[in-house]
Order: structure tokens, then C-alpha cells, then sequence
């Protein structure tokens, strides 16, 4: 998944010079929370609500930003972007890392969309979640090679389609994969898992 | 009244699929052992025209070529000869003859009829374009619609263990028709939906309701969540007719899913819809069959539904022969009592924490719904 599948465009921009009561109005009204700046069609900045509210507060524990009217004043100057081709997952590295809502996109300069949180969150539930009728078995694996092909060539052999497979490191010497199925007999599958000698976490065996 | 014909057993995806038309074989003979069968009434199989009031005719097209030995190269994309829903001859008839029962049974509520039992269908799972999870076409939801085309409100109630998604999608938009799923959630268990969350759209907002449970769930949470949750979604809604899934997979024996009931919660459910029915929905309710993959369990389920709504009392034991007859041609040993027995299964540990969840689950669902069923 790239950061393309999941931006959004077009994107709503202000100019320097636009003041920050109507800058903020534009924010409640498209509600949204980040505005990147655009001087003459170039990305110069980024703006968001949080930025405007501190610096009209007197709350702000370095007082309101005296004189400050303009978007240009107020604005963040260091802007950091991603590309369109850039993985999802490293947008979310650094927007962790650099602990910030948003970034812009450039495409050779131009701005082309921007990728927030809650994509991010979107990209999360379309990676995780259900597209197709489907039960779900979870299986630990040891972290080695031939594992994952052990386990999807055991539901192929059944005729069974995968519709996601989801799996991440458990521990350091295991992977959990967790895996949707287009069955309702997920516990017939499971019993053959652990025939095979897989360890199966869901569904559970029965006691009776 | 009751409706019922031998064909319903057509429905057949081949002796090793969990949907078996053993089951209706069983439950039938067991009710003539038992001297309270009565001749039902034999339903016409349902049209074409029936079927496409609800789907789509590019699905309707497939099933019926498949049907035909045609070879269809996108028919997985229908949801068909899948593992779950394989291909077998006569396959378009079939399904047609058991929506030919749930519409009949419609027609007959429409005629004045108040109680409704159709011994067969609750296809809960197929949409509008697709077939899924051992259902070809969805019988419930063409006899909804005929029923709100007459200009009645349907709520239907769906108490299979699996989610009721096809019925759910299919009238996921309309005002008109109020649907309640209890399930075990689709974290774990297909189709994976039946969240809290999904409560219609546009007009049919606030009208669709999920309760997804945790798995090993067990009667006394179950009871406790469903005589909160179905009077008060009923007396709120208001409708003109109440349509019942009464799936038997929750029950602890079941293969395929892990609610854990007991007949003994069947026998507080079912007394309990129909007062249901009579308080809130006109009188007036029309039950299906739905999935439920233990022969022994699923067949005590239906045969208590079936004297529940006659009125009958209870049967103790079931009756020698029958269950000589059946232990022999199934090769393993029954259950003698219509009931389960007193401590049929292990001691679940985490069972407060279940009850909990089951709680916060049902508050939520009703903060979410509330602002838009009430007003």
C-alpha cells in the first residue's frame, strides 16, 4: 500500500497573506485541521488549527503572538512531505517520529494531496479489516523459513481462498498470522491445522 | 400454521457438507414418532421474478447456468463452487423451492394469518450479487420485501450464531424494515461483520441492529442481553409483523461456532419472541430454520420450536424407536431427552468477564441507535 492509495486530493490551501480568522474559518468549515501554505503555486509553509489557536491564546504559556494577523506569521516553515510512491508504513514512521498530523505530497515539487492520521487509521482498517464473507483462524509459526507457505499450501490443498493474511512478530522467535478465510468451517480447519502440527490460538478446541 | 414439503430436502450440497438435509428427515419423523405432526401446508416453489425482487439477475443467470452443467469462469466472484457453497444439479430449484416456502409464508401473514412456522429457508447469508456460506438465494429477504411492498414494517430477528449479513445488506438502506442479529462476533467467526457500528444507511439509519457476543457466552448472558435488547428495539420500531432466523448453531454442541446455549435457553427464547410478537408486531410472526450443524442438538431445538408454537407441552424423553432408528443409521449415540442434561459441558472460567463485555457491547449499540430509532 503506498502513500497514493491512501491521500487525499484535491487539497485545500491558503496563501500567505490570508489572515488567520479566515484561515480558521476555512478550517471549521471544510473541517479539516491542517492547511498547507502555496506562494505562488510552491509549497511554503503548513498551517493548523492548533498553530492558530496558540497563537491568539492568552493561555499559550508564552503568551498570544503579538501583532500576529497573517497566515505567513504564524506558519511552519520546515515543511516535511512524502511522495506519492512512498509505502504507507514509512509516512507513518515518520509522522510517529517527527509526532506530527500530517503530511503534504509532492510529485516533482507539485502538491498532488495530503496524508493525515485518520488515512492512516483508513489504511489500518482496509489492511485489517473484512472485504468478503469470511471466518478467521490465528496460528503461531516459528520465525523461520517456509513457515507461511507450509501454512497457506495446507488451505490451498483444502480448496480454501485466503482473502487477508495479516502477520506480525511475536516474542522475537514466533510470527502470528492471522488469516481470513471464505468458509464457515473454520474449526474443521483448525483440526487439520493442528493434525499437521500447527499451533492453532483461534478457534479454540472444544473440551467435549 | 405450518409450512413445509419433502422437496426442501433437494437443497443438498452432498453428505459430507454440514448443511444437511438430514436434518429435516430427522426432525420431521421425530414430531410423527412423537404423534404432533399435522399436515403442513405444501408451498409453491417461488419464480424467477420472485428471486429477482431481491437479487440481482447477473447472480440469478449463474446459479441457473451452473445448475445447467454450463461452465461459468467467474462463478467463484458469485460466491459459487466455493467449498461453502458448491455447485449441485437442480441447484436453482432447490434454492427456489425453499424461498418458495419463507414467500408463502409471507402471502399468508398478508391473508391474515398470525402465526407463520416455515420448516425450512433462513438463506440469512446471500446478497444481491452474491451467494455465500452455504446459501444460494435469500428467502428471507424476498419475503420481506413482498411483505413491505404491502405496505407493512418487518422486523426481523435473527438468532442464528452467524451474522445476518445478506439480510442486513440487502435492506440496509430502507426505512421500513427493522434488522436484529444476535451472533458470536466477527472478530473470530464468519462472515466477519455484524459490528456495532453497522446501523444503516441513509433512510434505514438507527434500523439495523448488531449484537455481536463474545464467544462461550452461555444462556444466563444471552437471556440477559436479549430481553433487554428485543423488547425494547421492538416496542420502539413498532412494526406491523415480526420475521424470525431461528438458527440452532448456538447451541454447545455445534461444530461450526462457540456460543454455548442450551436447550434451555431455546425454551425461554422462543416463549419469549412470541410474546414479543404479540405485544409489539401486531401479533403477527413468521419463523424460518436457519443453519445449526449438530443433527442431535439442532433437531431438539426445532422440535421444541415446533411445540412451543403449538402450544404443546414438552416431550421428556424422545421415543425409543426414533432414537434406535437414527442411532443406527448415524452410527453414534443421541441424546434421549429432549433436553440437554443438567451440566452438559465443563466449567467456563473468564464467565464474568463474558457477561461484562456482553453488557458494554448492548450499551453501546443502544447509544448508537437510540438517537435515531427514537424520536
Amino acid at each position: 500500500m503506498l502513500v497514493q492509495d491512501v491521500m487525499r486530493f484535491p487539497v485545500v490551501t491558503v496563501e500567505p497573506g490570508v489572515t488567520l480568522e479566515e484561515a480558521y474559518r476555512l478550517l471549521l468549515e471544510k473541517g479539516i485541521r491542517h492547511l498547507p501554505v502555496m506562494g505562488e503555486g510552491r509549497l511554503v509553509g503548513i498551517i493548523t488549527d492548533r498553530d492558530i489557536r496558540l497563537a491568539t491564546s492568552h493561555l499559550n504559556p508564552k503568551g498570544p503572538c503579538p501583532g500576529c494577523t497573517r497566515v505567513a506569521e504564524v506558519m511552519t516553515q520546515e515543511v516535511v512531505t512524502a511522495h506519492p510512491l512512498d509505502p504507507v508504513e514509512e509516512a507513518a514512521r515518520v509522522m510517529r517520529e517527527r509526532k506530527i498530523g500530517c503530511l503534504p505530497v509532492l510529485e516533482d515539487g507539485v502538491l498532488v494531496g495530503i496524508v493525515t492520521g485518520i488515512d492512516l487509521l483508513d489504511a489500518l482498517l482496509k489492511l485489517t479489516g473484512v472485504t468478503e464473507p469470511s471466518g478467521r483462524l490465528e496460528v503461531r509459526l516459528p520465525d523461520r523459513v517456509g513457515e507461511l507457505a507450509r501454512l497457506t499450501g495446507f488451505l490451498a490443498g483444502r480448496g480454501i481462498n485466503i482473502h487477508s493474511l495479516l502477520s506480525y512478530p511475536e516474542n522475537g522467535d514466533r510470527v502470528r498470522a492471522v488469516v481470513r478465510v471464505n468458509t464457515l468451517e473454520t474449526h474443521l480447519l483448525a483440526e487439520g491445522l493442528r493434525q499437521e502440527g500447527f499451533e492453532v490460538l483461534w478457534p479454540p478446541k472444544k473440551p467435549w | 400454521m405450518v409450512i413445509y414439503r419433502d422437496e426442501y430436502r433437494l437443497y443438498n450440497f452432498g453428505p459430507s457438507h454440514p448443511f444437511s438435509p438430514v436434518r429435516l428427515e430427522m426432525l420431521t419423523s421425530l414430531l410423527q414418532a412423537l404423534g404432533v405432526w399435522r399436515e403442513p401446508l405444501v408451498p409453491q416453489e417461488a419464480t424467477r421474478e420472485d428471486v429477482l425482487s431481491v437479487h440481482s439477475e447477473r447472480l440469478v443467470k449463474r446459479v441457473e447456468a451452473a445448475t445447467r452443467g454450463e461452465r461459468v469462469p467467474d462463478l467463484e466472484h458469485y460466491g459459487l463452487g466455493t467449498g461453502d457453497t458448491p455447485l449441485f444439479p437442480g441447484m436453482d430449484r432447490a434454492a427456489r423451492i425453499l424461498v418458495g416456502g419463507t414467500l408463502e409464508g409471507a402471502r399468508r401473514i398478508l391473508a391474515g394469518e398470525k402465526w407463520v412456522l416455515q420448516l425450512g429457508g433462513g438463506l440469512h447469508h446471500a446478497q444481491y450479487d452474491r451467494s455465500s456460506g452455504f446459501c444460494v438465494y435469500n428467502d428471507l429477504s424476498v419475503a420481506i420485501r413482498h411483505l413491505t411492498r404491502a405496505g407493512l414494517r418487518v422486523a426481523y430477528l435473527d438468532i442464528d450464531v452467524h451474522h445476518g449479513d445478506g439480510v442486513q445488506w440487502i435492506h440496509y438502506e430502507e426505512k421500513e424494515v427493522l434488522t436484529l442479529s444476535f451472533h458470536e462476533s466477527g472478530r473470530y467467526l464468519f462472515p466477519g461483520t455484524g459490528h456495532v457500528h453497522e446501523i444503516g444507511r441513509g433512510e434505514g439509519v438507527g434500523r439495523k441492529l448488531n449484537l455481536p457476543l463474545e464467544p462461550f457466552t452461555e444462556d444466563e448472558s444471552y437471556l440477559e442481553v436479549f430481553q433487554v435488547l428485543v423488547p425494547w428495539a421492538l416496542s420502539t420500531f413498532r412494526p406491523d409483523v415480526l420475521v424470525v432466523q431461528a438458527g440452532a448453531d448456538a447451541h454447545f454442541l455445534d461444530p461450526l461456532a462457540d456460543l454455548l446455549l442450551t436447550t434451555r435457553a431455546y425454551a425461554r427464547i422462543f416463549p419469549l419472541i412470541l410474546e414479543y410478537a404479540e405485544a409489539y408486531a401486531g401479533g403477527r410472526v413468521l419463523f424460518t430454520l436457519g443453519g445449526g450443524y449438530s443433527l442431535d442438538a439442532t433437531v431438539r431445538i426445532w422440535a421444541l420450536l415446533y411445540h412451543v408454537f403449538h402450544g404443546l407441552p414438552l416431550p421428556e424423553r424422545l421415543p425409543e424407536g426414533w432414537l434406535r432408528e437414527w442411532e443406527a443409521r448415524l452410527g453414534n449415540p443421541l441424546t434421549p431427552t429432549l433436553h440437554d442434561p443438567e451440566v452438559p459441558y465443563p466449567e467456563i472460567p473468564r464467565r464474568q468477564e463474558i457477561e461484562k463485555r456482553n453488557r458494554l457491547t448492548l450499551e453501546r449499540l443502544t447509544e448508537l441507535v437510540r438517537p435515531h430509532l427514537v424520536h
